[in-house]
């Protein structure tokens, strides 16, 4: 175990904190979280993010096909979650020698005035099989291999790294379901030890705010809840969150009173608990296999993404879902809805929850309603973009939408589709283009770059000459509005099969549009109604319209998917020749 | 077309020239980014006309084929398709059929090749070729020609440049009755090899139609041939094209060969070089191209280049990050790629405003000695810009470098 040098540093993570407006324990909740910057430092700005609401993962430290100016122009995005290890294929990670007071920020490009960046060691979407964590350190992976991080090692990258929120290292097996009662058992202690490590006081914790009645930590930090499938684990790890502590286990956390002081929020990786079970089940824990597990593979990356199986039509895909044939009843499927509630059975009401792996917006709208998780992960939007969907779904849905069709809507396009190679409309039905508002219009506005592109205002001069190519060309007045004319769903369906990358690009732009809008719509819904029943009820209501409208088996997903995988394999030499014979085969 | 040459350079051939289209002016000299599927690399239009760019180029053959004619024509042109309202330049589709048809086969009548979707027999005519040039809408059009490869020999060059001359004439009858002559504008190609006598014919019989043809290309270049064969058929035939037209480099791309083309009275060149690099993580800089695959950039913290005003490097990416992404996401792929292009459009606007402020000469010299200072210049362009009145070995302590002399950096030592 490699120590860390012992580096005199200070904390200067900003504050985070998160106000629940209204909302009971489980159920649709709004609230706020605010990043405020310490008062010692120079600039003095706040980010607030309302919730529900959601975070975008990085790829490698990039946000998957942006490139950093779209970052910055993309408003939806204010909260992005970088994984560590990639960097792990150099020691020490480079990133790590990035100097300045906010060394995440400025190695990724993120702006700190507007993005909050987290730090978490793993992919929380990467539930692939894993060799062991030891007592004292996790496996990770980068592309040279698997690495162990140990504590000390997590440590003292949270420390330098200084990110505005950091995720507690916990031991999750990435082993096939079920696991032992010892496995669990052995899980449990070490997440809370792990947690209990990261929460140790850094230099200049004692100095940290002394007026505030509740002790806390300087660093922001989330805790995923352990305890897998087993509702007595999940019961256990809780507890061990919000028990005092004593003695030298007190000591080593002073002058947190228990760990769950320290912690900023919860966190629930659906990834680990999509991992498929074994089929026979042993013992009266165990025996709750998860139902969600129809997919045992998770996408990791596009390729693994198109070798997902095609799931036949009689069964959901992603199975947090009721099974639309069987129960008429629109509740989450009961074993894991309760497995999040009996986490946060006993925990503070007021802290912010953050799930990750979500698959659908059905998925999104179920657990706003029956648990209140307040921050979804956006990495099912990225993978629709990876295989050529452009989202097209809208909530609450408008009374005019009540359609006299039977068939269920697809929450968006498969723009491999041939049908939109002449088809010049802008990529949804659900939002209009920005251009293409009235005063009267009602429908919402998409804001990404794909919809609502602008003219770039202050083009790069190369030259003292240049002004008169700007300068005419604006006084010209050729197609000089700002507002342009929206990208169609001809040009997207060419750049897929041209395999252009700037097809994803708009994609990225576009779906996190359409998903920072289903935020909006919830949000919307719930602060509607002063009384806490009533804006149940009503957001119940509209997600029973949502469920009603909008096909949730995601077949779009999984015909873009084989599309995306035809047009992969078909390249090289004579893939033209290929694609139309595939095209006629059908 | 409105071209009005405002500068030229009191010592070499170079030339500040305004040109206007219908999607507005673009200064030259310039460098035309390639915008193949009618997309530059991982990139939208705002994003390229953010960086200052006004002129892209689109291809015949590929855009043809897909989205195809219908498709261009219900989007009302290329322009509309891809949302660029700014300028567009389609090659004729000749160069693609030679480059990536094994099997075509050139008559009198156009080229006959095997169609990529079902190996039947296709001709190209080059009055087909106008056609669907005029279907994409481009501001400036490319004849059809006869393209052989620049290493090609024997009387098929001959051959090649008879016919160019014979297919320009059936360009420009397809283009006067289009009825689009105001708003596209057809340029010649003047063909010949690396034969001097040949340039010479094929110059005789295009400027002859230079009332038909708004513009000159030097095409049937850079295809593998000497660098010092390659710099004189460009002064041949730069200094023989009427000045009152714009002159256009076909498939030139890296720095030294862009100013030097520009010394001999260039105004336009093009080259996928600058985005395929980058996708291979290559950024170029005014100290020569930076591998950012290498080992040596792991942990620089240092932008490609701090002075550099793209997007990528004013956000203060570091090489590190770089050398992080590049070649494995697009994201860095597109960084790269901006950086690029920004990079292909300072050495020209720094060439407009040298010419402009009467500084050209120095402005050659101090870019060879940023860019070759530490490893030597290049025999071909010291040859070449003394032809032209500049001497790099002027008061310079620099050796001379034979071949091609073009920078690269190559992976450590193994």
């Amino acid at each position: 175990m490699a120590k860390p040098p012992a580096k005199p540093i200070s904390i200067y993570v900003p504050k985070l904190t998160f106000t629940l407006d209204q909302g009971p324990q489980f159920g649709p909740r709004i609230g706020r979280l605010c990043l405020t910057q310490r008062s010692d430092r120079p600039s003095n700005h706040t980010i607030d993010i309302p919730t529900p609401n959601f975070l975008i993962g990085t790829s490698r430290g990039v946000v998957p096909h942006l490139s950093r100016d779209h970052v910055h122009s993309a408003n939806a995005i204010s909260w992005i979650n970088v994984p560590f290890e990639s960097f792990l294929e150099h020691t020490p990670p480079v990133p790590t020698q990035q100097t300045g007071s906010q060394p995440l920020h400025d190695f990724l490009g993120f702006d700190s005035s507007k993005h909050i960046v987290s730090l978490s060691l793993r992919d929380p979407l990467d539930a692939q099989e894993m060799p062991p964590n030891g007592n004292t350190h996790i496996s990770a992976l980068c592309m040279r291999g698997v690495k162990k991080v140990t504590l000390a090692d997590w440590r003292s990258y949270v420390l330098t790294m200084q990110p505005d929120i950091a995720f507690a290292l916990s031991d999750t097996p990435f082993t096939a379901v079920p696991h032992s009662q010892k496995r669990i058992t052995k899980s449990i202690e070490r997440s809370t030890a792990w947690l209990a490590d990261l929460l140790r006081p850094f230099g200049n914790s004692t100095e940290d705010s002394p007026l505030e009645s509740t002790p806390t930590h300087p660093l922001n930090v989330f805790v995923h809840m352990a305890g897998g499938a087993s509702i007595s684990a999940r019961k256990s790890f809780s507890h061990n969150l919000t028990e005092n502590l004593h003695g030298l286990e007190a000591d080593a956390v002073n002058p947190l009173r228990c760990l769950d002081d320290g912690v900023a929020g919860y966190a629930f990786d659906l990834a680990t608990l999509r991992m498929k079970p074994v089929p026979i089940s042993v013992g009266e824990d165990r025996g709750r296999s998860i139902e969600i597990a129809n997919n045992s593979s998770i996408p990791q990356d596009l390729v693994s993404l198109a070798e997902m199986p095609t799931p036949n039509t009689t069964r959901i895909p992603t199975s947090f879902s009721s099974s639309m044939n069987d129960l008429p009843s629109l509740s989450l499927s009961p074993t894991l809805g309760e497995l999040l509630r009996v986490s946060l059975n006993s925990l503070p009401i007021a802290k912010p929850r953050l799930i990750t792996d979500v698959r659908s917006p059905h998925e999104i709208l179920r657990l706003v309603r029956d648990v209140g998780i307040d921050v979804y992960d956006a990495g099912w939007v990225v993978k629709a973009a990876d295989v050529g969907v452009a989202l097209d779904f809208i909530f609450p849905i408008p009374s005019a939408h009540v359609g006299l069709d039977l068939r269920k809507r697809d929450i968006g396009h498969n723009l491999y589709d041939s049908k939109y190679a002449g088809d010049f409309t802008s990529v949804t039905d659900a939002f209009l283009a920005g251009r293409d508002r009235t005063p009267s219009s009602i429908s919402p506005i998409c804001p990404c770059i794909a919809c609502s592109p602008v003219t770039s205002g202050y083009p790069i001069h190369h030259s003292k000459t240049d002004v008169q190519s700007h300068q005419t060309h604006l006084d010209d007045g050729v197609g000089r509005e700002p507002l342009l004319p929206p990208f169609t769903r001809s040009y997207l369906h060419h750049l897929l099969h041209t395999h252009e990358m700037s097809a994803h690009t708009f994609l990225v732009a576009h779906n996190v549009a359409v998903l920072d809008a289903l935020f909006t719509g919830v949000r919307t819904i719930i602060s509607g109604h002063a009384d806490q029943n009533e804006a149940a009820a009503f957001f119940a209501r509209e997600v029973t319209r949502f469920e009603d409208a909008y096909d949730e088996a995601l077949s779009v997903l999984h015909t873009a998917r084989d599309n995306w995988n035809d047009v992969k394999q078909a390249r090289g030499k004579g893939r033209l020749a290929r694609e139309s014979g595939k095209t006629e085969g059908k | 077309m409105q071209f009005e040459v405002i500068a030229k350079c009191h010592t070499t051939r170079a030339r500040v020239c305004r040109m206007k289209l219908s999607h507005g002016i673009t200064m030259l000299p310039t460098f035309m980014p390639v915008a193949t599927q009618a997309a530059i690399k991982g990139l939208t239009p705002q994003q390229i006309e953010s960086l200052g760019i006004t002129l892209i180029l689109n291809n015949t053959y590929h855009l043809n084929l897909r989205p195809g004619i219908k498709v261009l024509d219900e989007a009302g042109g290329a322009h509309k398709f891809q949302g660029w309202d700014r300028n567009i330049l389609t090659d004729s589709g000749g160069f693609q059929l030679v480059s990536l048809s094994k099997f075509t086969n050139i008559t009198e009548e156009g080229a006959l090749f095997a169609s990529p979707f079902n190996g039947e027999p296709t001709m190209l005519t080059p009055e087909e070729s106008i056609s669907i040039q005029h279907s994409i809408g481009a501001d400036i059009i490319m004849q059809l020609d006869d393209v052989v490869s620049s290493l090609t020999v024997g009387p098929r060059v001959g051959e090649a440049m008879h016919r160019s001359v014979r297919w320009l004439d059936r360009c420009i009858q397809q283009h006067e009755k289009s009825g689009r002559k105001d708003k596209q504008n057809l340029f010649a190609i003047v063909q010949g090899g690396l034969d001097p006598t040949l340039r010479d014919q094929c110059l005789d019989a295009m400027i002859a139609r230079k009332n038909q043809v708004a513009g000159y290309a030097i095409g049937g270049l850079s295809g593998g041939e000497e660098k010092d064969v390659f710099w004189r058929i460009i002064k041949q035939c730069a200094d023989r094209l009427p000045s009152d037209r714009p002159r256009y480099s076909m498939g030139i791309g890296f720095a030294e060969d862009l100013l030097v083309c520009v010394a001999l009275g260039v105004d336009m060149a093009d080259c996928v070089f600058p985005t395929r690099t980058a996708r291979f993580g290559v950024a170029l800089t005014f100290k020569g191209p930076l591998n950012l695959k290498l080992g040596k950039h792991t942990r620089s913290m240092e932008p490609i280049d701090k002075n550099c005003p793209c997007p990528t490097c004013a956000s203060g990416m570091s090489r590190a990050m770089l050398h992080h992404v590049v070649t494995i996401e697009t994201a860095g792929a597109h960084a790269v790629t901006i950086h690029n292009l920004v990079f292909q459009a300072q050495v020209m606007g720094g060439a407009r405003d040298a010419i402009l402020e009467g500084r050209f000469p120095e402005y050659l010299r101090s870019f060879f000695h940023s860019y070759f200072g530490d490893t030597g210049y290049p025999e071909w362009c010291v040859n070449a810009l003394r032809s032209v009145g500049v001497d790099l070995m002027e008061g310079a302590n620099v050796p001379l470098i034979q071949g091609s002399g073009a920078k690269w950096e190559y992976p450590d030592a193994a």
